[in-house]
Formats: structure tokens, C-alpha cells, sequence
């Protein structure tokens, strides 16, 4: 579908006026926003991640116990609701693969929620044992989302 | 009619819509935080999503993640609830923008009259009486003591966005008023995010009388009656009761009908609240406007049989009320008690624990509305409300008969669990209010008593 530079205006100015909404009602500092007309998105890009939406451990979550996980292993969970991507962009290679070694802060996905890309970063140094869910799929707060290893 | 709804609220109220849902045959998300996760509450919902930890700022008051779980459940509206985002205008524009029906009136509607002092503006414009005040927010302590002089003390101080009974100080002499001033308007800032206050003349002795209205957006607006709601302790209410007993004769008619002109003259859409003081003179004043569902809808319901949050949904989705105003003809006498989670023994402090004991009350023209049952954790997350009793009877004798009935048939019980059960059957007890002559002062006077 082309979009008419009038409607483009028209989307643009809406866009901004929803980004504006929407980050008045986020935390912490935004260094990016990209909006595009047309297929638009808004995209948005933080130094890190603020306390709100921080990577969350939440104990009584159940993930479906696997007798290969090593003693002390620990999940990462969503720090909100939304939706997981494995990789930066579609078609792109995972931030991370199960058995690769990830360093604390190093991102490892990212949750998608209302058109913010929040990145989700490994709290501890270790080795990704599986990843839980399936790219693209709508996760709730507090869900599981990598079992991680810690470093030896 | 919606074909889904999500209901971003938790506990009675959560079960209450999703089964206005269920009867009209729509689809319910419920959302939840951690600490809700094993709620009674979400058995009735469709589809749950588990939006956040347990303190509300971070789930049930936290937008993005509510506008998300709603997206991702492809709902057609919101449900509020009360409490919460329920006044909320900003939330209702949120809603809106991503294409959502916010379940309540418009946001700039609530906007106006979430502002208590631009509230009592268009209930003047409008015709209704308001106790004497400042006409606005006043900016500094002089301006508050010159209104105080004038319109003569007692004073209530009261937050512009306050509301719940919170964000209040009555004074009663001048040397008090810059204290007050200044910590009404610290505890504003703090509890609301806006520090800004009016000063109202107080009355001492009143009843509160507050009447229900319906509005739709085809022009039509119907008064469900009003409730006597007089019986509170610090401003919150804890029994209410259809119709206002007691009250000079013609009175209520008058009261609902001044609130049928205020509704009409906010372009007021859904179910809302217009509050009224009435004096010991019999005089009555505008107070506020709650732009939600109320605790106290069901005494309403009871006595009108009609279904106050179907009539929300339907008047959201665009439809006509249902009834016209002489389809209104309550019935009989309906109270309702709050039953909630605190000590009366120590000043009301709420209580927390697992409920292991919970058999509410039966019988005929008795309702429960709770979310309570063997295993709930009660927690210091969120307020204290537990059930609320309603009962209805031909006469008001018969119905605080059945409450006591009701009352006594209710066992609650754990592990640093306490209830108010016990303390409002010393006020169903009081002599006062079994002679409809109590007022906003009975439950300190029934305290006293003890």
C-alpha cells in the first residue's frame, strides 16, 4: 500500500503524539526514537534498562522441569508484557544461541511492548541451556524466557 | 455489543464484570499481578495475563503493560472497574488512541470532573446548590484563610484530584488553618501528584446522599435512585442503603433530580455518582462526581433489579439504555456492608494472611459479592475489602433484620485475620441508625461507645 505524503504527514504527527503519550508513561532516559511512515513503527532505544522494566526473577513461575539443567541454573524472565524476538531484526542471526556463553549486560532479546523495543540483558555471567520461547510469541510478566548457567 | 472485554481491575469488583460479561455472552481477559495469581476472581475470566509484581504502580496502575495485554488479546474494551485507572483521563485516551473502548465516560468529561473544583463549577453552572467556598484551587495559605473567614469556620480542606475519602482536613479555628493548608496540600502532592486544594465550608452533622445516574450517547439520561451512604468512618464508607430513609418529604426527588441536570449538563456517558451533603435543615450540596462504577452499585441493583454494569457495557459499545425513566421503579429497601479485612480492635489496622476459613452468608434476597474462599492470601497490596453483604426486604426493619442474619452466618478465619463483621453489627445494633437518625458522625460515636 503507498502512502500519500499528506497521509504520511497525518501518521507522522499521530505517531509522535502516541510516542510522547507512551514514553511519558515509561521509565528512564531514551537516547533513540526512529518513526517511519507508511508500515510505521516507533522504535526506541535506551542506554540501558530502566528499574521498570528490569529483567525479573520470579521464583513460583514453574518452568517445565528438565533434568539436563545444571545444578544452580536460573531463568531470565519478562520484565513486562509483550512480545519476544531472539534477534534484532527479522531474519537476522539470535542475539544468542542455546549453549553459547553470555556475559552480565550483554543482551540476549528483546521484548517488544506497545511499539518499545525493551532489551533484555543477562543478569549474570553463564551459558544459555535453552531458550523457552519461541521468536515472536506474546509473553506475560514474569515468564520465563532463557535458563541460564552460571560461568564455573 | 463487545465481542471481548478486558477487566484491568482485581478482586469482587474483576468478578463482578466478568460476569455482567458472561450474561451478555462476551469474552473476558482478566489481568493480574504475581500476588493475584491464584485469585477466585480469574476463574471467571476467558483468558488471564499476568501484567506485573505485586505493587499496583507497577501492574493494575502501570498503562503500558494493561494497553499491551489488551492488544495482544485483540479485546474491543476496557473495563476499569473502580479504584485503579477507573478516573483516570488519561488512561481513557490511551485506550482510545490504540483503538479501545474505555468503559466509562469521555476523557475529557472525566478530566472536568476529576477536578473537584471544576466540578463544583458545572454543578453551579447547572443549577445545583454547593456549600460556599473558594471558587478554585486557592494558590497559598492567605488566599485558603481569607475564603475561611468569609464563608466562616468549620472548613474542609480537600485535594482538587482527590477522591476515596483521602486528601482532606477540617479546620476548625483560624490558628489551625496554615497547618492544615500545607500538610493537605504535601499529602495532595504525595498521594495524587497534584498538590493543588479548595476550601469548602464543613458540615459538621450531614447525611451523604448520593444518586446513581445512567447516561448514554443518544441524549438519554435516567436517575436509578439514591443511597444513603451516611455511615462512614474517616470518609469511607462502610454501609450503604436504598432509598435514603428518613429524609423530609419530596427531598430525594429533588436530589435526583439535580443530579439528572448535572449529568445533562457535562454531557455526562455511563454509569456515574452524583455525591450530595444534606443538612440538618434538610438542605442539600453538590459535593462530586465519581465517573465509575461504585462499591455500593449493588444496593442499587437490588432494590431497581436492574444491571448497572450491563448498562455500562451496552452504553460503551454505543448502544441506547435499556430503560427509560419510568421503567425505574425501585422497590423495597436494599443495604449493603463492607466486610473488610481489619481489626476494629486496633484502629481499623488491615489485616494480612491466609484466609483459611470462608463461608459466606445465603438465603433469600442476600447477595455476596467477594472474592474470598479457603486458601486466598490476603495481602498489604491492595485495600481491605473482602465481600460486601447486600440484602433486600419489603421494609427497612426486615432488611437490617436480614443483615444481622446475614452478618452472623459469615465466618471468616486465619492466621492474623480479622474482619469487620463484628463492629457493623454494633452499628446495625445502634439506636441511631435503626431510627434512620444517624448521620456521617454515628460510626465515632459508636466507637466511643465501645
Amino acid at each position: 500500500m503507498t502512502t500519500s505524503v499528506s497521509e504520511a504527514g497525518d501518521l507522522l504527527g499521530e505517531l509522535c503524539r502516541q510516542a510522547a503519550r507512551l514514553l511519558d508513561g515509561s521509565n528512564g532516559p531514551v537516547h533513540t526514537v526512529r518513526l517511519r511512515a507508511g508500515d510505521l513503527a516507533v522504535e526506541v532505544e535506551r542506554p540501558g534498562i530502566p528499574d521498570g522494566v528490569r529483567p525479573v526473577v520470579v521464583n513460583d513461575v514453574p518452568v517445565e522441569p528438565d533434568d539436563a539443567d545444571p545444578d544452580g541454573a536460573e531463568s531470565i524472565c519478562a520484565p513486562t508484557v509483550g512480545t519476544f524476538y531472539r534477534a534484532p531484526e527479522p531474519g537476522a542471526e539470535p542475539f544468542v544461541r542455546e549453549g553459547d556463553r553470555v556475559e552480565a549486560g550483554q543482551q540476549v532479546a528483546i521484548l517488544e511492548a506497545m511499539k518499545l523495543m525493551n532489551p533484555i540483558e543477562a543478569e549474570a555471567t553463564g551459558r544459555v541451556v535453552r531458550v523457552l520461547v519461541p521468536d515472536g510469541e506474546s509473553v506475560e510478566y514474569g515468564q520465563p524466557l532463557f535458563v541460564i548457567a552460571p560461568a564455573a | 455489543m463487545f465481542s471481548s472485554v478486558l477487566i484491568a481491575n482485581r478482586g469482587e469488583i474483576a468478578l463482578r464484570v466478568a460476569r455482567a460479561c458472561r450474561e451478555l455472552g462476551v469474552r473476558t481477559v482478566m489481568v493480574h499481578s504475581t500476588a493475584d495469581r491464584d485469585s477466585p476472581a480469574l476463574r471467571l475470566a476467558d483468558e488471564r495475563v499476568q501484567i506485573g509484581p505485586p505493587p499496583s504502580r507497577r501492574s493494575y496502575l502501570y498503562p503500558p503493560a494493561i494497553l499491551e495485554a489488551a492488544l495482544r488479546t485483540g479485546v474491543d474494551a476496557i473495563h476499569p472497574g473502580y479504584g485503579f485507572l477507573s478516573e483516570d483521563p488519561d488512561f481513557a485516551e490511551m485506550c482510545e488512541a490504540q483503538g479501545l473502548a474505555f468503559i466509562g465516560p469521555p476523557a475529557q468529561v472525566m478530566g472536568r470532573l476529576g477536578d473537584k473544583a471544576q466540578a463544583r463549577e458545572v454543578a453551579a453552572e447547572a443549577g445545583l446548590p454547593v456549600l460556599p467556598g473558594s471558587p478554585r484551587a486557592v494558590d497559598n495559605g492567605l488566599e485558603a484563610k481569607e475564603v475561611a473567614e468569609r464563608i466562616g469556620y468549620p472548613v474542609i480542606i480537600k485535594a482538587v484530584a482527590g477522591g476515596g475519602g483521602r486528601g482532606m482536613a477540617v479546620v476548625r479555628a483560624g490558628r489551625d488553618l496554615a497547618r492544615a493548608y500545607a500538610t493537605t496540600r504535601a499529602a495532595a502532592q504525595a498521594t495524587f501528584g497534584d498538590g493543588r486544594v479548595y476550601v469548602e465550608r464543613y458540615l459538621e452533622s450531614a447525611r451523604h446522599v448520593e444518586v446513581q445516574i445512567l447516561a448514554d450517547r443518544h441524549g438519554n439520561v435516567v436517575s436509578l435512585g439514591e443511597r444513603d451512604c451516611s455511615v462512614q468512618r474517616r470518609r469511607q464508607k462502610l454501609i450503604e442503603e436504598t432509598p435514603a430513609t428518613g429524609l423530609p418529604a419530596g427531598l430525594a426527588e429533588r436530589i435526583c433530580a439535580a443530579a439528572v441536570r448535572g449529568a445533562r449538563a457535562c454531557d455526562y456517558v455511563g454509569a456515574g455518582t452524583f455525591e450530595f451533603l444534606v443538612d440538618d435543615r434538610g438542605d442539600f450540596f453538590f459535593i462530586e462526581v465519581n465517573s465509575r462504577i461504585q462499591v455500593e452499585h449493588p444496593v442499587t441493583e437490588m432494590a431497581t433489579g436492574i444491571d448497572i454494569v450491563a448498562e455500562q457495557l451496552r452504553v460503551a459499545a454505543g448502544h441506547p439504555l435499556s430503560i427509560r425513566q419510568e421503567d425505574v421503579r425501585p422497590r423495597g429497601v436494599a443495604i449493603e456492608c463492607r466486610v473488610n479485612a481489619e481489626d476494629p480492635d486496633r484502629d481499623f489496622l488491615p489485616t494480612a494472611g491466609l484466609v483459611q476459613q470462608f463461608v459466606p452468608p445465603g438465603g433469600p434476597f442476600t447477595r455476596v459479592d467477594t472474592h474470598g474462599a479457603p486458601g486466598v492470601r490476603i495481602t498489604a497490596d491492595y485495600d481491605s475489602l473482602l465481600a460486601k453483604v447486600i440484602v433486600w426486604a419489603p421494609d427497612r426493619e426486615q432488611a437490617i433484620g436480614r443483615m444481622e442474619r446475614a452478618l452472623d452466618e459469615f465466618q471468616v478465619g486465619g492466621h492474623g485475620i480479622r474482619t469487620t463483621i463484628g463492629f457493623l453489627r454494633e452499628v446495625l445494633a445502634n439506636s441511631l441508625f435503626r431510627d434512620a437518625k444517624h448521620n456521617t458522625s454515628l460510626v465515632s460515636d459508636v466507637l466511643d461507645l465501645r
